[in-house]
C-alpha cells in the first residue's frame, strides 16, 4: 500500500491530542489535527480525508453537528467517535447521527488501534463489494450502496453508514440466520456493551424502509431468540 | 424532554389547588350569605339571643385569614420547589461536565502511558509527554480541590471546620505578590498583563483563598477568549473599601448571563465560546471567598467580543465591617490553636 491513509483527527483536549497524533502517525497514518468543529468542517470540505476521529463535546460546534453535516456531504466516510459521554443515550444518538464507531475515555491505546485499522478495512471491503453490486433491489425497493439510498415508489430514505453496513450484512448473508451477536462484532464491532436493542432498533428502521408493512416483515423476518433472516422474495 | 412536562405538572396541580380554595371561598362565602339573609328574613320572629351574627362574622373572617395564608404558603412552597428543580437540574449538568473534566486527564494521562509501554518513544517527545501528564496531573487536582473545598465551605460557615489563616497585611504588597503567583500558575505571558494604580491601608485576607480568586478570574479569561487575552488590573484605594478591576479583552459576557454567572453550577452556553471545559463552579465559588472576607464581587461587559471587567471590592482594615474582621481574625487564632494541638500530641 503506497497511499497513506489520511485521518482528520478532531479533539480540543491538546495533551490528549497530541499523544493520538503522535501514536497514529507511527502507526503509518497522515494525521491532521483541528481543535474545534469549524475548523473541522473547513478542514473536511477542502482535501479528502479516509477516517474521522471525533470528539463530541468540541467548541463553536458540537461533535454530533459535525457527524451529520459531514454524513450529509459523504456518506460513506468512517466516523469514530471518542468522547467521555457515556450514556446509552449519547451512544445512540452517534449511531443515529452516522457515527460508525463509539469510543469512551478513557481508553486503551491498543483499542483505539484496533478499532480505527478494522474502521479502514471495513471501508475498503465495503467499497470493493459496492463496487461489485453498487444496487441491489429487494421487491420493490432499490437499494444503492454507493449513495446510501433507498428507493421505492415515490419514497427516497438515506442510510446512515451503519444501517447500510448492517442491510450490506444480512444481504451478504441472504438466506442465513445471523444472530445478533454476530451483528454485534462484524457491523458494530463491539462485543457486548452494546446492549441486543440497539440491533432490534436499527431492524425495525429497516423494516420501514423496506417492508410495504413493517408489522408484517416479508423481506427481514426474525428468528425468535436468535436473530434474523433476510429473504429475496 | 422530561423536564419541562414534569414542570408542566407541577403548575397543573399548582393551579388546580388554587382553583379548589378559591371554590371552597366562593362556596363558604355563598353559603353564609344565604344563610344570613335567611336569618334576616325570620329574624323578627325569634328572640334576639338566638341571632349570635358578630360571631359568625369572626368566623367567616378569621377563615378567610387562614384560607389566605394557606394559599400563599402553597405558593411559597411552590416557588422553593420549582427553584429546586431548576437546581437539580444544574446540578446533572455539573455532573456531566465533572465527569467530562475528570476523564478528559486521565484519559490523556492512561494514553501517554500506554505510548510509552509501547514504543520507543524519542528522549526529547518522552519528556513533553511528561510534562503534558504533569499538566494533566495538575488538573485534575484542582477540580477534586474545588470540588472538596466547595462541600467544606457549604456546610460550615463561619467555623473552624474550613481552614482559616486569614492574617493582616498590607494591601498593596500582599495583592500583587498574589496575581503574580497566579499569573505564574499559569505560565501567564508577563507582556499581556497591566498593572495598575496602587492600593493603601491594610487588609485582612487568607493569601490561600484569594488565591483561589485570581486563579479562577485568569482561567476563565484564558478560557473565554479566542486568543490569549490582554489583562488589566487596575487597583483603586478607598477609605472603607479598596478595589480591584481585573479586565481582560474576551468574547465578553451577554447582559442575561451576566446576572446567572455567579450562580452554583450555571455555565454559558454559547456556541461562539472557544471552550466547552468547565464545571460551574469557578465563579460561585469566587463570590463565595469574596464574600466571606466582607467584600463583594460584580461583573460587567459592554458585550459580545468586548471584553470582561470583574470588580472586586474589599474592606479595609479597621475602617469598615470592624466586627466581622475581628471575628475571622479570632477564628484564624482558635483554628490554628486547634491544629497545633493535633499536632502536638
Amino acid at each position: 500500500m503506497n497511499h497513506k491513509d489520511r485521518l482528520l483527527l478532531v479533539e480540543d483536549e491538546d495533551s490528549l491530542a497530541a499523544g493520538l497524533e503522535f501514536n497514529l502517525t507511527a502507526e503509518g497514518y497522515e494525521v491532521i489535527w483541528v481543535r474545534d468543529g469549524k475548523k473541522a468542517l473547513e478542514e473536511f470540505t477542502s482535501s479528502h480525508f479516509d477516517l474521522i476521529i471525533l470528539d463530541l463535546m468540541l467548541p463553536y460546534i458540537s461533535g454530533f453537528t459535525v457527524a451529520e453535516k459531514i454524513r450529509a456531504v459523504y456518506p460513506q466516510i468512517p466516523i469514530l467517535i471518542l468522547t467521555a459521554r457515556t450514556t446509552l443515550k449519547d451512544r445512540l444518538k452517534g449511531f443515529e447521527l452516522g457515527a460508525d464507531d463509539y469510543l469512551t475515555k478513557p481508553f486503551h491505546l491498543e483499542e483505539l488501534l484496533m478499532r480505527v485499522k478494522g474502521m479502514l478495512k471495513r471501508k475498503r471491503w465495503y467499497q470493493k463489494s459496492v463496487e461489485n453490486m453498487p444496487v441491489f433491489r429487494l421487491g420493490k425497493s432499490e437499494i444503492n450502496f454507493e449513495n446510501l439510498t433507498i428507493r421505492s415508489d415515490q419514497n427516497i430514505f438515506h442510510l446512515t453508514a451503519i444501517e447500510a453496513s448492517l442491510l450490506k450484512y444480512l444481504i451478504d448473508n441472504c438466506g442465513k440466520v445471523v444472530s445478533r451477536r454476530e451483528l454485534l462484532e462484524n457491523v458494530w464491532h463491539t462485543s457486548s456493551d452494546l446492549e441486543t436493542r440497539t440491533i432490534d432498533n436499527f431492524i425495525m428502521r429497516l423494516r420501514r424502509y423496506l417492508e410495504v408493512n413493517p408489522d408484517q416483515p416479508v423481506f427481514i423476518k426474525s428468528v425468535r431468540g436468535i436473530g434474523y433472516l433476510l429473504t429475496e422474495k | 424532554m422530561k423536564k419541562p412536562s414534569t414542570l408542566f405538572y407541577h403548575i397543573f396541580i399548582f393551579v388546580i389547588a388554587q382553583v379548589t380554595w378559591f371554590s371552597l371561598l366562593g362556596l363558604w362565602i355563598y353559603w353564609y350569605v344565604t344563610n344570613y339573609l335567611l336569618l334576616l328574613k325570620v329574624e323578627d320572629k325569634l328572640t334576639p339571643q338566638f341571632i349570635s351574627g358578630t360571631t359568625n362574622i369572626i368566623a367567616l373572617i378569621s377563615g378567610l385569614i387562614l384560607l389566605i395564608l394557606l394559599s400563599l404558603s402553597m405558593s411559597v412552597i411552590f416557588i422553593y420547589l420549582n427553584r429546586q428543580l431548576n437546581v437539580t437540574k444544574l446540578y446533572d449538568n455539573f455532573i456531566s461536565n465533572v465527569t467530562h473534566e475528570l476523564k478528559s486527564p486521565l484519559s490523556s494521562i492512561q494514553l501517554h502511558l500506554e505510548t510509552i509501554k509501547k514504543r520507543e518513544v524519542p528522549d526529547e517527545k518522552k519528556q513533553e509527554f511528561l510534562s503534558l501528564m504533569l499538566k494533566d496531573i495538575d488538573r485534575l487536582n484542582r477540580l477534586i480541590n474545588s470540588i472538596l473545598y466547595l462541600s467544606s465551605l457549604e456546610q460550615s460557615k463561619l467555623s473552624k471546620k474550613v481552614s482559616h489563616d486569614y492574617h493582616i497585611y498590607d494591601a498593596d504588597n500582599i495583592l500583587r505578590e498574589i496575581i503574580e503567583e497566579s499569573l505564574q500558575e499559569f505560565n501567564f505571558p508577563l507582556d499581556h498583563v497591566k498593572i495598575e494604580g496602587s492600593l493603601s491601608g491594610q487588609c485582612v485576607i487568607d493569601r490561600n483563598w484569594l488565591k483561589i480568586v485570581f486563579n479562577n478570574l485568569i482561567d476563565n479569561a484564558i478560557k473565554y477568549s479566542a486568543q490569549l487575552p490582554q489583562l488589566k488590573v487596575e487597583l483603586t484605594p478607598g477609605k472603607r473599601y479598596f478595589q480591584i478591576n481585573f479586565s481582560d479583552n474576551g468574547i465578553g459576557i451577554s447582559a442575561r448571563d451576566q446576572k446567572k454567572i455567579f450562580n452554583k453550577f450555571h455555565r454559558v452556553y454559547n456556541p461562539e465560546s472557544p471552550t466547552v471545559k468547565g464545571t460551574g463552579l469557578g465563579l460561585y465559588w469566587v463570590k463565595e471567598i469574596v464574600k466571606y472576607h466582607g467584600g463583594k464581587i460584580e461583573v460587567h461587559s459592554a458585550g459580545k467580543n468586548l471584553g470582561t471587567t470583574f470588580k472586586i471590592s474589599l474592606p479595609v482594615y479597621k475602617e469598615s465591617k470592624k466586627r466581622y474582621i475581628k471575628r475571622l481574625l479570632r477564628i484564624t487564632h482558635k483554628y490554628q490553636k486547634h491544629a497545633e494541638m493535633i499536632h502536638e500530641p
